[in-house]
């Protein structure tokens, strides 16, 4: 069979003129180049021809072979991947939103006082919760809090109808601060231990920004021989560091509560002013945070523990007031509001 | 309570700025809450705990700062009262309720305006000047922290005093104007008639000291701190005077103040005392109470090394009594007006606040844990709700209060509630005995905020007359999904609740929660079931009833809820699992479809399935539910697969058909189904 390899290379060159996409250069090359194509035809035709002829026409099966891998090999660097034979719907919109399985969020109190707690734990703390509802005994004369005084107006009652089976004539409340857990522990346990114990405290306070008559508290209480009040300064100091930063100052300052002596309150220095004074804390330039001090000996009493047997320390915080402080809340409504937008933010 | 730095100037020098002088107040325990400037003087306004009585009045403040600066100040002392052969006549019926009662009877006065130092120093606290003598009594009430009071002696009938408690109806038209009703829970003074003042707390504007007043009578007394709280909580009333009687005045004291105000009356409206009575109930002269302490005691309770020397310096400034004992340890007596020194440890923390706490050193304690058990739900706890945050539910925490109009819109039960004595307003009149009033609450809220996807949780606690219980509350509502893909976007129903508890509870390693349909009154009916834990009935689940939605008008299409006890999954909680080896031997399916009637349920074939298994039934998985028209009324439609495997070796078709056709005839019988 006679080869024209004049009109052949002719055709090529044609044809590879219309190659514009990936598709056209591959059925190109399958044509000229494929197992079934004219250059495979071509020497398989060699097999049929003389001894002078073979030569000459393996030759030129060459070298048109040569200008097609060429020409091949020119086209795949010019031909662009984005050409009208690509499907355009491999092409998608990355910016358009991802979907995944919504997630559920922890309320930022709880997620305040789980950090809390495990802060106390990783020093050796154990966690205990004590009952809302509690007896007179537990939350005020256990703890040197005596009826009919004075310092029983900072820890005003939600008293309920419910008689206290301990005390004829007196009724049941909701505890007003998470110090009758202190109560509970001693009784129940020996000393040393360490816990702290967290949960909801009711007090009968009109409700506003700052103030509601249901919220949060954590306790702590340390109970061994020989507790001092530098422990209770260096605890609370690592405690300060650890959960607003190690830039944070902290100070003691003398109070009274009647289940501690000596007493004080702690101090931060104000993170949004740095301590120059500013709406958040006034001009002293520090918050308040919390409560502390060294059990009274008159505690230690109401629980049955031998005179002079233990020392122990104590503090009480706040979970809303740290809360509003570290994420900037203004209003403390908004966390029993329970708006999705609110709570989706933590 | 307020503090004029002027006034404190007069009984002790210092060279502080007012800075300074606010912040030294401030470490030493008495707080410096606000500073402000009143004409010319510097205005503390500083909150006193309630122990410090003696630091409710100037020298009380004089001496603190002489302690914390450690300087000599200088107070106004005048020990015995003037000398009269003249008596009044003055009748203490209630002893308890007062103990020492001084009357001295001043003839002859000139009411005019005080003096200018006088005014000055009550202005700057905030008290307009009336006349001398009751600028002098409000005068040395703020000096000394004895309330006085003085009655135009010539309008007390029958000239005499009586120190009684009121008798139920009596009236009197208090210095403020207001007519007030007695009874016998309040002491009054009184004259031969009525009541003239309401002891500790207000005179009387009948008697009170106006400008043609000639005589006087000076009233000094001790009053019971109870009995005075007591009556101006009941009659809503609180002064100056009321406050200082409530924490406790010095009863010892009285004496001296008496006669400091004694002497400013004769020296600024004249006059001369005509007659003086002192009636003494309690004991005569002050012995306090000798407090033991030691160097040893202080430095191991602090935790620093403070020398006894200094130790003695500071009581001694503070007007302590100091005797020694040993080498290392002394006597401590507290002086009459600090009321709040008791005991050893009293000291210890006067010590440390002088001294200053940013002084003592710091240390950390070694901490022994291990005695206590932890709480034992804190981590099934955590498990449940990390299940929950899973499935795409979020934690909310609800008020604990509500009331009954709340729970009747809820088609709840309101018999069994626990009552508060003292709500603050009637929203908050019962302690909740169900969290499904706060969850439609909140719901509420969000869907007229434009919020209408919702998956709430709450694990709180309710109240029942028994006690308080911890509960989990569940609450759903709007799209399954927001996925924009999907053309139809499907609503939420029973079946996506009910998932997301039971993938809880699985967490626990607990398969043995059971629901059983029932009717609860707040929910749908037939849409509702029972939740029962190995045969304990523990809550129950279902959509919300339509009345309930509109009771509460909220704007959603399906509700569904679920409440249960979460005390008993605790209880039953496993921490942990033993591993069971998936089975390698191949399983046979084999699909069933059929119609049973519609009171049928899935559990009833599986149970006929499982009894019929002859071991060879590994489990039957529910595919699909239908109620097409292809489907004969009263029926439904159900397509499950059951899966036959064996742990031990490869079952044969043969063997499975014999069991699998054996299950179906007796569906078809005991269940009336037809196999489709």
């Amino acid at each position: 069979m006679k080869w024209d390899f004049k009109q052949i290379e002719q055709d090529v060159l044609a044809e590879a003129k219309e190659i514009s996409s990936q598709s056209q250069l591959e059925s190109f090359r399958i044509k000229y180049l494929g197992k079934k194509g004219v250059l495979a035809q071509i020497y398989a035709s060699l097999a049929a021809l003389s001894v002078e002829e073979k030569p000459v026409i393996g030759k030129q099966a060459n070298s048109l072979r040569k200008i097609i891998e060429n020409i091949i090999k020119e086209k795949k660097k010019t031909i662009s991947h984005a050409s009208s034979d690509i499907d355009i719907r491999n092409l998608i919109d990355v910016t358009i939103p991802g979907v995944a399985t919504e997630q559920g969020h922890k309320h930022i109190l709880t997620q305040t006082i789980d950090e809390i707690c495990s802060l106390f734990e990783r020093l050796g703390f154990v966690i205990y919760e004590g009952p809302e509802i509690e007896t007179e005994f537990h939350n005020f004369t256990a703890l040197n809090i005596p009826v009919d005084h004075p310092s029983r107006d900072a820890f005003d009652t939600f008293y309920l109808e419910q008689e206290d089976k301990e005390n004829k004539g007196r009724y049941l409340l909701l505890r007003s601060h998470t110090s009758p857990g202190q109560i509970r522990i001693m009784k129940q346990n020996t000393p040393p231990f360490a816990v702290v114990i967290p949960g909801r405290v009711y007090r009968p306070d009109a409700v506003d920004a700052s103030h509601s008559f249901m919220f949060h508290q954590i306790e702590g209480l340390l109970v061994d021989k020989d507790v001092k009040f530098s422990h209770l300064k260096g605890l609370l100091s690592v405690f300060c560091k650890r959960f607003f930063g190690e830039d944070i100052k902290m100070r003691l300052r003398p109070h009274f509560f009647p289940f501690t002596e000596p007493s004080a309150e702690v101090d931060i220095s104000c993170y949004i002013c740095k301590g120059k004074g500013c709406s958040v804390c006034g001009r002293k330039g520090w918050l308040e945070i919390m409560g502390c001090g060294l059990v009274h000996p008159k505690v230690f009493e109401a629980v049955g523990y031998r005179k002079n047997a233990y020392t122990g320390l104590a503090f009480g915080l706040g979970v809303e007031r740290i809360a509003m402080l570290k994420y900037g809340i203004h209003d403390i409504r908004l966390f029993y509001e329970n708006d999705k937008r609110f709570l989706v933010q933590f | 309570m307020k503090l004029s730095v002027k006034w404190l100037k007069d009984y002790i020098n210092f060279d502080l700025s007012i800075e300074e002088l606010a912040h030294r107040l401030t470490m030493a325990g008495l707080e410096v809450e606000k500073i402000s400037s009143v004409g010319g003087d510097t205005v503390f306004e500083l909150e006193i705990t309630p122990n410090r009585v003696d630091c409710l009045n100037v020298i009380g403040l004089a001496r603190e700062v002489s302690a914390i600066l450690d300087k000599n100040c200088n107070i106004p002392m005048i020990k015995e009262l003037p000398v009269s052969t003249g008596k009044c006549d003055i009748e203490i019926k209630d002893r308890a309720g007062c103990k020492r009662y001084i009357a001295t009877l001043i003839k002859g006065i000139n009411i005019s305006v005080a003096p200018t130092y006088i005014t000055d120093r009550l202005t700057s606290l905030g008290n307009r000047a009336i006349n001398n003598v009751v600028d002098i009594t409000n005068f040395v009430l703020f000096e000394t922290g004895q309330p006085l009071h003085a009655f135009d002696y010539d309008k007390l009938i029958g000239a005499k005093i009586i120190v009684r408690r009121a008798r139920k109806g009596e009236k009197i038209i208090t210095l403020d104007g207001e007519e007030r009703e007695l009874d016998e829970e309040i002491l009054v003074i009184a004259d031969a008639e009525r009541p003239v003042a309401i002891a500790g707390i207000m005179g009387g504007k009948d008697t009170e000291v106006g400008p043609d007043t000639q005589n006087i009578l000076l009233e000094s007394a001790y009053f019971d701190p109870i009995l005075i709280r007591r009556a101006s909580r009941k009659l809503g009333l609180s002064t100056d005077s009321s406050y200082r009687f409530e924490r406790g005045i010095d009863y010892f004291g009285v004496k001296q103040s008496t006669a400091r105000a004694v002497n400013l009356i004769l020296k600024h409206a004249g006059g001369r005392v005509a007659a003086i009575t002192e009636l003494l109930l309690g004991r005569r002269a002050y012995s306090g109470k000798k407090i033991k302490i030691s160097q040893q005691i202080i430095n191991d309770r602090l935790g620093v090394k403070i020398g006894l020397p200094k130790i003695k310096k500071i009581f001694k400034r503070q007007g302590f009594f100091v005797s020694e004992l040993s080498s290392d340890a002394i006597y401590v007596v507290p002086p009459s007006f600090r009321s709040d020194i008791k005991e050893t440890v009293d000291l210890v923390e006067e010590v440390a606040r002088i001294v200053g706490y940013d002084n003592l050193a710091i240390d950390l304690p070694l901490i022994k844990g291990e005695n206590i058990a932890p709480f034992k739900a804190r981590t099934p706890r955590e498990i449940l709700k990390q299940s929950l945050f899973a499935n795409g539910v979020s934690e909310v925490i609800t008020y604990a209060m509500i009331n009954r109009e709340q729970l009747k819109k809820s088609i709840l039960e309101d018999s069994k509630v626990v009552y508060i004595k003292n709500p603050l307003t009637t929203e908050q009149e019962i302690m909740r005995p169900s969290m499904l009033p706060s969850l439609l609450s909140i719901t509420k809220l969000n869907i007229n905020r434009g919020e209408r996807n919702l998956r709430f949780f709450e694990i709180g606690k309710v109240y029942l007359p028994e006690g308080e219980k911890e509960t989990l509350a569940i609450l759903i509502s709007g799209l399954r999904s927001n996925d924009w893909r999907d053309s139809v976007k499907p609503e939420l129903n029973f079946y996506d609740l009910k998932g997301i508890i039971e993938a809880a509870v699985s967490r626990l390693y607990i398969d043995t929660l059971e629901f059983k349909r029932a009717d609860i009154p707040c929910m749908e009916h037939g849409i509702a079931a029972e939740m029962f834990l190995s045969g304990q009935k523990i809550g129950y689940i279902g959509k919300i009833n339509r009345n309930v939605v509109e009771n509460w008008s909220i704007r959603a299409k399906n509700i569904f809820y679920t409440e249960l006890n979460v005390e008993a999954l605790y209880q039953k909680w496993q921490p942990h699992r033993k591993f069971v080896p998936p089975i390698t031997f191949p399983s046979i399916i084999r699909d069933v479809s059929i119609a049973v009637k519609a009171n049928i349920c899935f559990k009833d074939i599986k149970e006929i399935a499982f009894s019929l298994g002859k071991g060879m039934l590994a489990s039957v998985r529910f595919n699909e539910e239908y109620l097409g028209e292809k489907i004969p009324k009263g029926y439904r439609g159900i397509s499950f697969s059951l899966i036959y495997q064996s742990s031990e070796r490869t079952l044969t078709e043969e063997e499975v058909d014999l069991v699998h056709e054996n299950i179906r005839k007796t569906l078809e019988k005991q269940l009336g189904a037809i196999i489709r």
